[in-house]
């Protein structure tokens, strides 16, 4: 069966209207999603075949994430378009301090079925406050679910599973990757959450990728492939919980490492996966763990300043020199 | 009818007004040509809002601004070439490059910045208010946002902490009756903003926010108040954007917007009222007029040269502005 | 007034040399010119003689020390003089050279634990498969040994295991330490074998020419000159005369660069009980067969009474070997460094061989010669080999 090829907006549009479709508990909550199907077009045709199941809200994120764990909390399976990801700071309280714990704190007694989606990432000179990858916040809240994926197919698989999940998902999706197109499965197609994907074989240097970091590390590898270094490239797909046994395996037999993120470097994801390579498969390296991540800064504008700011395929392609010692 | 303020501060307003409005048609013009990259949010057909505002404020007073702040930013006195350069992402640019259309600062000018969190500015203004009553000054803070912020939790707080501390604050709402495609009626629970004044015993009131006189009326007297120590306003000037949301909008917002409703809406350009009642009561004629636009067509273009002729960042500049 | 008597440096590459036996005690009357010790430098035994007369007042090293040129090796002074500080001692006319400092010597019996870098999963196999990371080079950042070191040595340890098995050494019967002259050659053998690529070429040469032009000449340089003529002396003038037309063969390298030598000063290697040695006869391209067999003569007999000079050794750019009078048909020597070859004779045996067809008994004898790869190509080799044994199958060519 030849995969058809689609963009993640309409993988998006289709995950969203295939689960709406399923459970009539589904609907979704947002700024600015009827009129404009969403800022992405993420939403289209939504709110004319679901009428009533995609409501238009007020700027209120505290309000909007809270009513919409309300919801989850009462019978609902409520997805919250948080508009743009820096967006989330509004809603902390709501995300953090009770979405994440909620289930926990009151001894199991409820589910929490809430998605809260979010475009995020960098490189279109929207500055400071439209710019962030903020997943490594949420994968450090106990209780919450962390997905940020890459490709058109993986956005619907894992769309759909973090909608059928019990657990509270934080969904990154970032905002350069709406138009892009990929292969994508029709009809039921799911990824577990807490699964990573091996998307290329090597022997060499494991590079440990998720969102727009994956396909740096697709083009870093065709790169070093022509000067004989052979990358095995993982997408993570889910941040938490983190499929740590695809990563070892990996490791094992490559010795070497580079996770790669456009969030920033200091208390990145990635320090969080070097630090478990280092506990747990020490003795199968042959060199430190590196990562490749976005300065130290906020955002800045000026597309020139945005562009050092950010990490490069070529930053990759030294990373991975560099763990093998080439 | 006679003009209640004097003539030199009308034409005063009228040559900003149209500064505002010939600055956001050169960048949404530039916009189109790839030399503003991101996006800008224009404030066309706010702009009496902005001037009538800023009209009664002083150099030493502050102001909290939006990302569709350019008006704003103009009609406090900012330096055009610095906000072209900014805007271009230059060096020279009131925040070197780093903040872009949705941030621009100029402390020195009093104005604190804008913010690209909806709601975001109204907490800081109280801020001010409070670091002003503090030192024991008479300045006043002006803090605009837009109808879609009074639905946010920071607004609520924010005048109720202002109130209750009688804060030196006007909140000025540039009510445009649309948060990006949201109607206010979709969106705001009563009728009028202004009413939500008397959830926290405040003044509120509702401008014609397309007439700049009406709008440096309401201002002014906010402005006596919180300088008397009589604490905060809320200022609900009803207003409308011609263009979009932003420049990606599609249609000028025509996806949310009638036809019919920006059409009339068009005909009330608070450009073309007051220049009508300015010739009217005689104080412009065609010669002040072309005069005057033409300095305006000059400080555009001289802006504008400025602003392409100024380096960009160097990349080293990056890490500047932040400890490590 | 005292005199400190140094290590002399005796050669222009000497760095050191070992204190091979003093001749006089310590509070013996030395006169000046009169031998004072032996020293062993890398080519020979060097007697040197007494800079001053006096007592013999103080030796500073003792026989087996190996000691730096121009280091103080002892003290000749008058009776009841006092004696300089060593410390302060400091030869005049020396110039302080900055020998480069070895990390950390050890103080004697103290061992100083060196930290080895090592990646963990290069130590994981080094432990998994039993090698010592202290044998390993490490190739990665700071002497880091990485996976590839390990790999690579087990590849090594690989290659060694497919070598046929040596039967395991039993405890030896005695020992016999290297020194001396012994291990002059041990180092110096080494480090021909490790760093000169060689090669080899060999050809078998009819020896009848040359064999009937020794026995016409034998008598009549016995008469003129009394001495006695041998084939290597006649091999020493072929050789020598056609390392004249293939300057190549008659260089040495320096740094990275060939040498081509003006002198030809052919070495000839002589068997002693102690070891080999090669006693050089100078310009013999320009010496007659009579000069060179008196040389010879003379530098063997000198050598068998442990008499050579320096200059009796030194400044060889050629070497010829023959093993013919051991009984050895064919042999691949070592060069001689700084040399460029060796030429390896045998003995001359009466064989068959063909000539026009038929089969003809006549005296052949192996020739190999050993070249340096970086100097001279195998081409450029044969070349030479062939017109040396041209030159011994037609010896009427040295009459040119």
């Amino acid at each position: 069966m030849a995969e058809r090829v689609i963009s993640c907006s309409a993988a998006i549009a289709e995950a969203l209207a295939e689960e709406m479709e399923r459970d009539e508990r589904v609907f979704i909550l947002g700024e600015d999603l009827v009129a404009h199907g969403g800022i992405f077009g993420q939403f289209r045709g939504l709110p004319e075949r679901f009428p009533g199941r995609v409501i238009d809200t007020p700027i209120s994120e505290t309000c909007i994430v809270g009513a919409g764990l309300g919801a989850a909390l009462t019978g609902m399976r409520p997805l919250i378009d948080m508009h743009f990801a820096d967006f989330v700071t509004c809603a902390m309280d709501e995300i953090v301090n009770q979405a994440a714990k909620i289930r926990y704190m009151f001894g199991g007694q409820t589910k929490v079925p809430l998605v809260i989606w979010a475009p995020d990432g960098a490189g279109l000179s929207a500055a400071a406050h439209h710019s962030q990858s903020l997943e490594s916040w949420f994968t450090h809240a106990p209780g919450l679910k962390v997905v940020v994926p890459s490709e058109p197919a993986d956005v619907k698989g894992l769309l759909k599973a973090a909608i059928r999940d019990d657990d509270p998902v934080v969904f990154f999706q970032h905002k350069k990757l709406f138009a892009r197109e990929g292969p994508v499965p029709e009809g039921e197609y799911l990824i577990p959450l807490g699964q990573g994907a091996i998307k290329r074989q090597g022997r060499d240097v494991t590079l440990l990728a998720y969102g727009s970091g994956f396909f740096w590390a697709m083009e870093a590898a065709d790169e070093l492939c022509r000067t004989g270094i052979e990358a095995e490239v993982i997408d993570l797909r889910t941040l938490k919980p983190l499929d740590f046994d695809t990563i070892a395996r990996s490791v094992k037999k490559t010795n070497r490492a580079v996770v790669i993120h456009e969030a920033c470097l200091s208390g990145g994801f990635g320090a969080e996966v070097v630090a478990r390579i280092n506990t747990e498969l020490f003795d199968y390296l042959d060199a430190p763990p590196l990562r490749v991540a976005a300065k130290d800064v906020p955002m800045p504008f000026s597309p020139p300043l945005e562009r050092f700011v950010l990490p490069h395929v070529g930053d990759v392609v030294e990373a991975a020199r560099k763990v093998t010692y080439r | 009818m006679g003009l209640l303020i004097d003539e030199a501060l009308c034409l005063r307003m009228y040559e900003l007004m149209l500064t505002i409005r010939a600055f956001e048609e050169k960048a949404i013009e530039l916009f189109e040509h790839n030399l503003i990259r991101g996006n800008i949010h224009p404030c066309i057909g706010q702009e009496a809002v902005s001037v009538g505002s800023c009209s009664a404020l002083r150099q030493d007073d502050y102001m909290v601004n939006t990302h569709r702040g350019h008006g704003n930013c103009i009609a406090k006195g900012a330096d055009l070439r610095r906000m072209m350069a900014e805007l271009l992402g230059k060096s020279t640019g009131y925040c070197k490059g780093k903040g872009g259309s949705m941030h621009i600062a100029d402390f020195e000018g009093g104005n604190l910045g804008a913010n690209g969190i909806v709601g975001a500015g109204l907490p800081i203004a109280v801020g001010a208010g409070m670091s002003i009553q503090n030192r024991g000054t008479d300045q006043v803070v002006a803090c605009f946002f837009g109808d879609g912020a009074t639905n946010q939790g920071t607004f609520h707080e924010s005048l109720n902490l202002a109130a209750l501390w009688k804060l030196p604050v006007i909140f000025i709402c540039e009510n445009n009756l649309y948060a990006l495609s949201t109607p206010l009626r979709e969106a705001v629970s009563v009728s009028r903003i202004a009413d939500r004044a008397l959830a926290y015993g405040i003044p509120g009131v509702s401008v014609d926010g397309m007439d700049v006189l009406a709008v440096y009326e309401e201002a002014r007297k906010a402005v006596e108040r919180a300088r008397a120590g009589k604490g905060p306003t809320l200022l609900d000037c009803i207003t409308y954007r011609f263009f979009g949301h932003f420049t990606g909008d599609p249609g000028r917002g025509a996806t949310y917007r009638s036809k019919q409703e920006m059409e009339k809406w068009l005909e009330r350009c608070p450009i073309k009222g007051f220049r009508n009642r300015l010739f009217e009561e005689k104080v412009l004629n065609d010669e002040t007029e072309e005069r005057i636009s033409n300095r305006v067509k000059n400080v555009i273009e001289e802006a504008v040269r400025f602003g392409r002729e100024s380096p960009f960042p160097s990349p080293n500049e990056a890490v500047e502005d932040l400890f490590f | 007034m005292a005199t400190t008597v140094i290590m002399p440096k005796l050669g222009l590459t000497m760095t050191e040399g070992t204190i091979e036996r003093w001749l006089k005690e310590e509070g013996d009357r030395v006169e000046k010119g009169e031998p004072l010790l032996e020293i062993l430098t890398e080519k020979i035994n060097f007697q040197y003689e007494s800079p001053a007369s006096g007592i013999l007042r103080k030796i500073l090293h003792r026989e087996g020390e190996v000691v730096p040129v121009a280091a103080p090796i002892a003290i000749i002074a008058e009776e009841g003089e006092i004696l300089p500080e060593i410390e302060t001692l400091k030869p005049e006319g020396v110039v302080e050279m900055k020998t480069p400092v070895p990390p950390a010597t050890p103080a004697k019996g103290e061992e100083i634990p060196r930290r080895i870098f090592v990646s963990p999963i290069a130590r994981k196999m080094a432990r998994e498969k039993g090698i010592d990371l202290g044998s390993l080079h490490g190739s990665g950042p700071g002497g880091r040994i990485i996976k590839a070191d390990v790999l690579a040595a087990l590849e090594r340890a690989a290659l060694e295991e497919r070598k046929p098995t040596v039967a395991a050494p039993t405890a030896p019967s005695k020992r016999i330490p290297l020194k001396g002259i012994r291990k002059v050659i041990a180092a110096r053998m080494t480090e021909s074998f490790r760093d000169i690529p060689h090669f080899y070429l060999s050809r078998e040469v009819r020896m009848s020419a040359l064999q009937a032009v020794r026995e016409k000449l034998r008598e009549e340089a016995e008469k003129r000159s009394k001495v006695r003529l041998t084939m290597t002396d006649l091999l020493v003038k072929a050789v020598a005369s056609v390392l004249r037309q293939h300057p190549l063969m008659n260089s040495r390298i320096e740094g990275a660069e060939i040498c081509l030598l003006e002198e030809i000063n052919v070495g000839v290697a002589i068997a002693l009980e102690e070891g080999l040695i090669v006693p050089v006869i100078r310009h013999a391209d320009r010496k007659s067969v009579v000069e060179i067999a008196s040389s010879l003569r003379d530098l063997t007999e000198r050598a068998r009474e442990g008499k050579l000079s320096l200059d009796d050794v030194g400044g060889g750019t050629f070497t010829l070997s023959n093993m013919g009078m051991l009984g050895i048909d064919k042999f691949s020597a070592i060069i001689n460094p700084p040399e460029c070859s060796i030429l390896g004779v045998g003995r001359t045996v009466e064989k068959p061989v063909v000539e026009a067809g038929e089969i003809q008994i006549r005296p052949m004898a192996w020739f190999t010669l050993s070249a340096d790869h970086r100097i001279v190509d195998g081409a450029g080799a044969a070349l030479f080999l062939n017109d040396v044994v041209r030159t011994i199958e037609n010896p009427e060519f040295l009459l040119l």
